[in-house]
C-alpha cells in the first residue's frame, strides 16, 4: 500500500509539473529553454512560438472533430453540404496550414540564416576534436596555431563570439550544449564550425548527441563562461607547462605515472609524457570534473577512475591500473598537483 | 447513398462473358510484362543510386582520378558497349522470328545474342586485370570495381536467362501464341544493355573531364 | 502448372454445382509439408499479418527492457553493449519486420478481395516474399539470442558501423539481413502494383477503386523507388566491411555522409510507406462507420499521391546538424513543412465525412479517434522539427523520440489496430470482443500519451537519444521513472488485444458476410472467404458496389477446373484476357532457402554468396520449368465486343 501511495504521489506531482511545463531545475541543467546566449534565445523563442501555434491548432482540430461528432448525436443525422465540406477542406486543410507553414518556414529561415552566418572578426577560435569518448580542446591564435590544449572543459570569456571548429578523430560525434546553441556534428574528414556568444557567467553542461558507441551516453563536457580578465588568467595558466614536483610524494607519484605506462596515452607538457590517445592532463587539477563530466574531480573519484575505469564507464579505452594503495596515493598526489 | 458514376464510364447491364478470351497473354495484357517493368524500375533505382553515388564522390575530389592515375582508356570499353547494343538488335530479330513462328531463326538469333554477351564478358574480364587501382586503395577504385562488377553480374544473369529461352526454343516451346517468355527476356536484356550507358559515361568519361 | 486443353469437358464457374470443383482447384494442400507449398493470396497475406504481429510483440518486449534500464539514473540492469543491441533490434524490428510487412500483409490479403479477383498476379513470388521475410527475421533474432545482434542503431551510421569500429559479426548481420528483407518488400510491392493495375474487376475504373487500394498502390510505388537505395547503401557497407572498399572511409577518399544520404533517401519515404496505407485504413473505417462515402474522393487520393511524391524530397531533414550549407538545407525545411498540407486535407475530408452522422463507436472507430488526436500531435511536432534552428536543439534528443513515436504509433499502429478489429471478422469468421477491445484501446491510448508526451520535455531538458544511462544530477530520473511505468500500461493494453485475437474464435460470435454493412467487395465474400474468394467474379458499376440498389452482375466463362483470373485494361478495367494462375508448389520456399543461404553465407565466407547464386539459379529453373502439357494453341478471338458492358 505504501509503495502505491508513493507512486501515486510521484505521478500526481509529475503530471502537475508537466502541465505547468516547468523546466526541472535541479543541480545541473542542460535545458534548451534556459538559454544563455542570443543564439539559444532565438531558438527558444521560435520553439515557444511554434508551441503555442501547435496548441491552438490541436485544440481547434479536436474541437471541430468533437463538434462534428456531437452533431451526429441529434435524432436526425445531418450531413455537411458539398459546399460546406469543400470549404472546410480548403480553408482548414489547405489555406490555414499554408499560411501557418509559410510563417514558420520564413521565421526559421531568417533565424537559421543569422545562426549560420560567419561570426564577427574578434571571435575566439577553438578547435574541438571528438574522440571515443572525450573532447579534445585546443585554443588557437590568429594564425590557427594551437596555443593551449585541454580536455572536456571549455572556458570562454563572456560577451565575445566563440568560434568552434569541430573535427572527429574516429566516428561521428555531436557537440551539443543546449543552453548555448543547437548541436553540430563532428564528422571525420570534415571540419564543421559553429559559433555562439555567452552573455552571463556560469557553467553549462553539454553532451555528445550522436551515437558513437559504448560510452556515448557518458561523453559530456562543460562550458565555463567567465569575465574576460578571469578567462585570460585561466588561458595563461593552461599555456604553461606543468610545474615540477614540489615534494617527495608528488615526485613519487610522477614516477608511478611513468612506470604504470600512463605517459603512453596522456600528455603532460613539461615532462616526457607525450601520448595522444587520451586527454591532455597538464592541468588536470584545474578541471571541475573527470571522465568527461561523469564524476566530480575529487580525490576519491579520481582514485576510483584510475583504479578501474570500467567501473565508471564500462568499455572505456583506459585500461585498469595494477597499483597498490601507496602507489595509487602517490599518483593521486601527483595528479592533484597539476593545477 | 451517393454513387458517383460518370456518364462516360461503363455501366453494367448484364453479365460479362469471357469464355472466348485468349488464355495466351503476350503483351501488355500479361501480368509478367508489367512485372518485368516493375523489376526494371527497381533496377533503374539501383542504377541511379550508384550513378549519384559516383557523382557525389566525384564532386568532392578536385583531382579525379586521384593520385596521378591516368584516366581509363576509352577504346575497348567503347567497343564492348557497341557490341552490347548490337546484341539488342539480334534479340529484336529473335523476337521477330517468334512472331513469324520461325523456330530456327529464333534459336540462331538468341544464341548469337548470348555469344555476343559472352564476348563482352570476356572483354570485361580482361579489363578487370588492367584496372589501374584496386578496390581497397581509394574510393575511385572501389567505384570502378563495384559498378563494373555489378553490371558484369547482370550480363551474366541476362545471358543465362537468354540461354535458357534459347534451349526452350530448340524444343519448340515458343510460338507466336506462346511468346511472353521471349518478350520479357528481351525487355530485361535491353534494360541491362541500356543501363550500362550511364555507367559507361561516369566510369569512362568523367575521369577525362 | 496443370493446363487442361480447351475441350468440351471444361467446367465453368457459372455452371450449377461448380463449387466443389472450385474448392478442389483452389485447394491449398493441408498438413505440415503442404503448408510450404501454399500460394493463395489470402493465406500468404494472413501469414504476413500474423508474423508481423509476432515481431511487433518482440519489438515491444525489447522496448520494455530498454525502459527498465532507463527507469533510474546509472541503472545496472544491463550493460551498455546489451542495451545497444536491444535498442538496435527494437528499431530494426519495428521498422523492417513489423510496420512494412504488416501493411503489405493487409494489402496482400485485402486488395484482391477488394478488386474482385481470385489471386494476385504472381502467387509464387508472393510466397517467396513471405519466406524471405520469415528467414530474415528468424536469422536476426537468432543473432540476438547468440549475443551477436547488431549494435549500432537501426540506422547504422558509419564510421561506427564500419569494420574498424564494429569488427564483430553484428553489423554484418544487419547489412545482409536488411538487403535480404528488402527483396521481400520489393516483390510484394511489384505484385501489388501489377494486381491493382491489371486485375481489377470489369468496370472498376481507377476512380471506382477503394481508397485503401489507392493507398496500397501509392505505398508500393514508394517501395519500388525508395528501397533499392538502402539496398545499395547496405551493399556498399558490406563491401567496405568485407573487402575494404573505401566508400564511407574518409581517409580513402570516401565520405561518411554518403551513407546518411543513401540511408535517409530511403529512410524518409519509409515512414510514409508505413503511414500511407494506414491513412487508407482510416478512410475505410470512417466510411463504413458513418455509412457514407468519404467526402472528397479525388482530394483524398491526390493527397496520398502527393505525399508519396513529396516524401522523396525531405530526406536531408535528418541531416540538419551535419554542417551542410544552410541554403541547401532550407529547401528541405520548406518541403518538410509543406507535406503537412496533404495530410491536413485528408484530416478535414474525414471530419467533413463524419460530420453529423450517427456513429456506433465500436472498437475500430475508437482506434480511429485515437489516431486523430495522436497523429495530429505527431504531425505538429514534425513541422516544428522542420525548422532548422529548432531541429539543431531537438535532433537526436528525446524530443524526436517523442515525435517519431507519436506519428508512428498514432499514424500507423492505431489505424493498423483499427484495421485488425475491422477485418478480423472477415479473416476468421468471428467478431472480436468489444469489451476487451474497448479496454485495450483506452489502456493503449492513455498509456502511449503518458509514455511519450513527457519525452518532449526530456528532449528540451537536454536528454540525448540512444543513451543506455544518464547521470543522477541531470534531473531526468523522475520523468524517466514515470515514462517506464506508463510504458507498461501501454504494453498491457496491447496484450489485451493479443489475448482478444487468440480467444475470440472460441467464443461463438459468428460474423456473417458483412457485419459492419460496409461497401467494399471483400464483404461480399464469406467470412472467411473460400479459397477462390467469390463464387462469381463481380462486374462493377459504382464506387460502392455493396451499397448500390441494383444487384451485382457477374463474369461468366471463367473456368472452375483450373485457376483463372481476368486481366483488364489499366484505366477503364475492360476485360482483355484471362490468365491461368499457378497451383501450389514448393519452389518458392526452396528459392528462399537458396537466396538466404547466399546472403547468410556471405557473412562467413564471401564465396558462399556465389554458391548461393548458382543454387538459386537451379531453383529458378525448377520454378519456371513449363510442365507439359503446354497450354494448347487456339486461334485468337480478341477484339470481339464483350457482352454485358456498353
Amino acid at each position: 500500500m505504501h509503495f502505491w501511495t508513493k507512486l501515486n504521489h510521484k505521478a500526481i506531482y509529475l503530471v502537475v509539473l508537466l502541465t505547468l511545463k516547468l523546466p526541472l531545475s535541479y543541480a545541473q541543467s542542460q535545458s534548451a529553454i534556459q538559454p544563455a546566449t542570443e543564439q539559444a534565445r532565438g531558438i527558444s523563442y521560435i520553439w515557444w512560438s511554434m508551441f503555442w501555434v501547435a496548441v491552438v491548432v490541436f485544440v481547434a482540430v479536436m474541437l471541430l472533430l468533437a463538434w462534428g461528432l456531437w452533431r451526429g448525436k441529434s435524432k436526425k443525422p445531418t450531413q455537411l453540404s458539398y459546399l460546406a465540406s469543400r470549404n472546410l477542406v480548403i480553408v482548414a486543410g489547405i489555406a490555414v496550414p499554408l499560411v501557418t507553414v509559410i510563417c514558420l518556414v520564413g521565421g526559421s529561415l531568417m533565424l537559421g540564416r543569422s545562426l549560420s552566418a560567419s561570426p564577427p572578426d574578434n571571435a575566439l577560435e577553438v578547435r574541438i576534436t571528438g574522440w571515443m569518448w572525450w573532447w579534445q580542446i585546443e585554443y588557437l591564435d590568429e594564425n590557427s596555431n594551437t596555443i593551449a590544449t585541454t580536455a572536456n572543459e571549455l572556458h570562454v570569456p563572456i560577451n565575445r563570439p566563440i568560434q568552434v571548429y569541430l573535427e572527429s578523430g574516429d566516428v561521428i560525434h555531436s557537440f551539443w550544449v543546449p543552453q548555448l546553441h543547437g548541436k553540430t556534428d563532428l564528422i571525420p574528414g570534415r571540419t564543421n564550425s559553429s559559433w555562439f556568444e555567452v552573455d552571463v557567467s556560469g557553467t553549462f553542461r553539454g553532451q555528445c548527441a550522436e551515437f558513437c558507441g559504448l560510452q556515448h551516453a557518458l561523453m559530456g563536457f562543460l562550458v565555463v563562461s567567465e569575465p574576460q580578465a578571469e578567462f585570460d588568467a585561466w588561458l595563461a595558466n593552461q599555456q604553461v607547462p606543468a610545474q615540477p614536483p614540489e615534494n617527495n610524494e608528488v615526485l613519487a607519484g610522477q614516477r608511478v605515472f611513468f612506470e604504470a605506462g600512463c605517459h603512453q596515452c596522456h600528455t603532460i607538457r613539461g615532462t616526457d609524457a607525450a601520448g595522444t590517445a587520451g586527454p591532455d592532463l597538464t592541468h588536470l587539477a584545474s578541471r571541475q570534473s573527470i571522465a568527461s563530466v561523469t564524476r566530480k574531480n575529487s580525490r576519491a573519484h579520481l582514485g576510483g577512475w584510475v583504479a578501474d575505469p570500467n567501473g565508471i564507464k564500462p568499455g572505456a579505452k583506459m585500461p585498469m591500473s595494477q597499483l597498490d594503495a601507496k602507489e595509487l596515493s602517490d599518483l593521486l598526489d601527483y595528479l592533484q598537483s597539476l593545477h | 447513398m451517393s454513387t458517383s458514376i460518370n456518364n462516360d464510364q461503363q455501366t453494367a447491364n448484364a453479365d460479362v462473358d469471357v469464355s472466348n478470351f485468349s488464355r495466351h497473354l503476350n503483351g501488355q495484357n500479361a501480368p509478367i510484362w508489367w512485372g518485368i517493368i516493375g523489376l526494371i524500375l527497381i533496377e533503374l533505382s539501383v542504377v541511379s543510386a550508384f550513378t549519384v553515388t559516383y557523382l557525389y564522390l566525384y564532386m568532392q575530389h578536385p583531382q579525379w582520378p586521384p593520385n596521378d592515375i591516368a584516366p581509363p582508356p576509352l577504346l575497348i570499353p567503347t567497343w564492348s558497349t557497341i557490341l552490347m547494343l548490337l546484341s539488342c538488335v539480334t534479340m529484336y530479330l529473335a523476337g521477330k522470328s517468334v512472331e513469324k513462328n520461325h523456330s530456327k531463326g529464333f534459336v540462331i538469333y538468341t544464341f548469337a545474342s548470348v555469344i555476343m554477351a559472352l564476348m563482352v564478358l570476356w572483354i570485361r574480364w580482361q579489363q578487370f586485370d588492367n584496372f589501374d587501382m584496386r578496390w581497397d586503395q581509394h574510393v575511385y577504385g572501389s567505384l570502378l570495381w563495384t559498378i563494373s562488377g555489378f553490371h558484369f553480374i547482370h550480363i551474366v544473369s541476362a545471358a543465362i536467362g537468354t540461354g535458357a529461352i534459347g534451349l526452350f526454343g530448340m524444343v519448340g516451346f515458343y510460338t507466336k501464341q506462346r511468346q511472353i517468355g521471349v518478350v520479357v527476356d528481351t525487355m530485361y536484356w535491353n534494360f541491362v544493355a541500356f543501363a550500362w550507358l550511364p555507367f559507361y559515361l561516369v566510369l569512362y568519361y568523367f575521369p577525362w573531364l | 502448372m496443370k493446363n487442361h486443353p480447351h475441350t468440351e469437358q471444361a467446367i465453368f464457374d457459372d455452371q450449377e454445382g461448380a463449387e466443389p470443383i472450385l474448392d478442389k482447384t483452389w485447394l491449398s494442400p493441408p498438413g505440415f509439408f503442404g503448408w510450404f507449398t501454399h500460394v493463395n493470396q489470402r493465406q500468404i497475406g494472413f501469414r504476413f499479418v500474423v508474423t508481423s504481429l509476432i515481431f511487433f510483440a518482440l519489438g515491444g518486449l525489447l522496448a520494455l527492457l530498454m525502459r527498465l534500464q532507463l527507469v533510474q539514473p546509472e541503472n545496472t540492469l544491463m550493460g551498455a553493449e546489451f542495451y545497444h543491441q536491444i535498442m538496435t533490434m527494437h528499431g530494426t524490428t519495428m521498422m523492417f519486420f513489423f510496420a512494412v510487412p504488416a501493411m503489405e500483409g493487409l494489402g496482400i490479403y485485402l486488395v484482391p478481395l477488394m478488386l474482385g479477383t481470385r489471386d494476385m498476379s504472381f502467387p509464387r513470388l508472393n510466397a517467396f516474399g513471405y519466406y524471405v521475410y520469415l528467414i530474415a527475421g528468424i536469422t536476426l533474432y537468432l543473432a540476438l539470442f547468440l549475443g551477436m545482434a547488431p549494435d549500432t542503431g537501426w540506422f547504422s551510421y558509419v564510421p561506427l558501423a564500419g569494420i574498424d569500429y564494429s569488427p564483430g559479426q553484428g553489423v554484418s548481420f544487419w547489412t545482409t539481413m536488411i538487403t535480404f528483407i528488402e527483396i521481400s518488400a520489393l516483390t510484394a510491392a511489384v505484385e501489388l502494383i501489377v494486381t491493382i493495375l491489371k486485375q481489377r474487376a470489369p468496370g472498376m475504373t481507377l476512380n471506382r477503386m477503394p481508397i485503401f487500394v489507392w493507398s496500397i498502390l501509392v505505398m508500393s510505388f514508394m517501395i519500388v523507388f525508395a528501397m533499392p537505395t538502402v539496398m545499395v547503401g547496405s551493399v556498399l557497407l558490406a563491401l567496405d566491411r568485407t573487402f575494404a572498399t573505401q566508400f564511407f572511409v574518409a581517409s580513402g577518399g570516401g565520405d561518411p555522409l554518403l551513407w546518411q544520404h543513401l540511408f535517409w533517401f530511403f529512410g524518409h519515404p519509409e515512414v510514409y510507406i508505413i503511414v500511407v496505407p494506414a491513412l487508407g485504413i482510416v478512410s475505410t473505417v470512417i466510411s463504413t462507420f458513418c455509412q457514407r462515402e468519404v467526402f472528397g474522393y479525388t482530394a483524398v487520393v491526390l493527397s496520398m499521391v502527393t505525399i508519396g511524391f513529396v516524401s522523396f524530397g525531405l530526406w536531408v531533414h535528418h541531416m540538419f546538424t551535419t554542417g551542410l550549407p544552410h541554403l541547401g538545407l532550407s529547401f528541405f525545411t520548406a518541403a518538410s513543412a509543406m507535406i503537412a498540407i496533404p495530410s491536413g486535407v485528408q484530416i478535414f475530408c474525414w471530419i467533413a465525412t463524419l460530420w453529423g452522422s450517427k456513429i456506433k463507436f465500436k472498437t475500430p472507430m475508437l482506434f480511429i479517434m485515437g489516431f486523430f488526436a495522436v497523429f495530429v500531435i505527431g504531425g505538429l511536432t514534425g513541422v516544428m522539427a522542420a525548422s532548422i534552428p529548432f531541429d539543431m536543439q531537438a535532433h537526436d534528443s528525446y524530443f524526436v523520440v517523442a515525435h517519431l513515436h507519436y506519428v508512428l504509433i498514432g499514424g500507423a499502429v492505431l489505424p493498423f489496430f483499427a484495421g485488425l478489429y475491422y477485418w478480423y471478422p472477415k479473416m476468421t469468421g468471428s467478431m472480436l470482443s468489444e469489451r476487451l477491445g474497448c479496454w485495450s484501446f483506452w489502456l493503449i491510448f492513455i498509456g502511449l500519451n503518458l509514455t511519450f508526451f513527457p519525452m518532449h520535455q526530456l528532449g528540451l531538458d537536454g536528454m540525448p537519444r540512444r543513451v543506455y544511462t544518464y547521470l543522477h544530477n541531470m534531473g531526468w530520473g523522475e520523468v524517466n521513472f514515470f515514462v517506464t511505468c506508463a510504458a507498461f500500461l501501454m504494453a498491457f493494453g496491447f496484450l489485451l488485444t493479443f489475448i482478444n485475437t487468440l480467444i475470440s474464435p472460441y467464443k461463438s460470435r459468428a460474423a456473417g458476410n458483412n457485419p459492419w454493412n460496409a461497401d467494399t467487395l471483400e464483404w461480399w465474400a464469406q467470412s472467411p472467404p473460400r479459397n477462390y474468394n467469390f463464387r462469381h467474379l463481380p462486374v462493377i458499376s459504382s464506387r460502392t458496389p455493396l451499397w448500390q440498389k441494383a444487384p451485382l452482375y457477374k463474369v461468366t466463362g471463367i473456368r472452375a477446373d483450373r485457376r483463372e483470373i481476368i486481366i483488364t485494361t489499366l484505366l477503364d478495367a475492360k476485360p482483355q484476357g484471362v490468365c491461368i494462375m499457378p497451383s501450389p508448389t514448393y519452389w518458392p520456399f526452396v528459392l528462399a532457402l537458396t537466396v538466404g543461404f547466399g546472403f547468410l553465407g556471405f557473412m562467413f565466407k564471401p564465396i558462399l554468396f556465389v554458391v548461393g547464386f548458382f543454387l538459386s539459379f537451379f531453383a529458378i529453373v525448377g520454378w519456371l520449368w513449363p510442365a507439359r502439357p503446354w497450354l494448347a494453341e487456339k486461334p485468337p478471338e480478341e477484339g470481339h465486343p464483350v457482352r454485358g458492358l456498353q
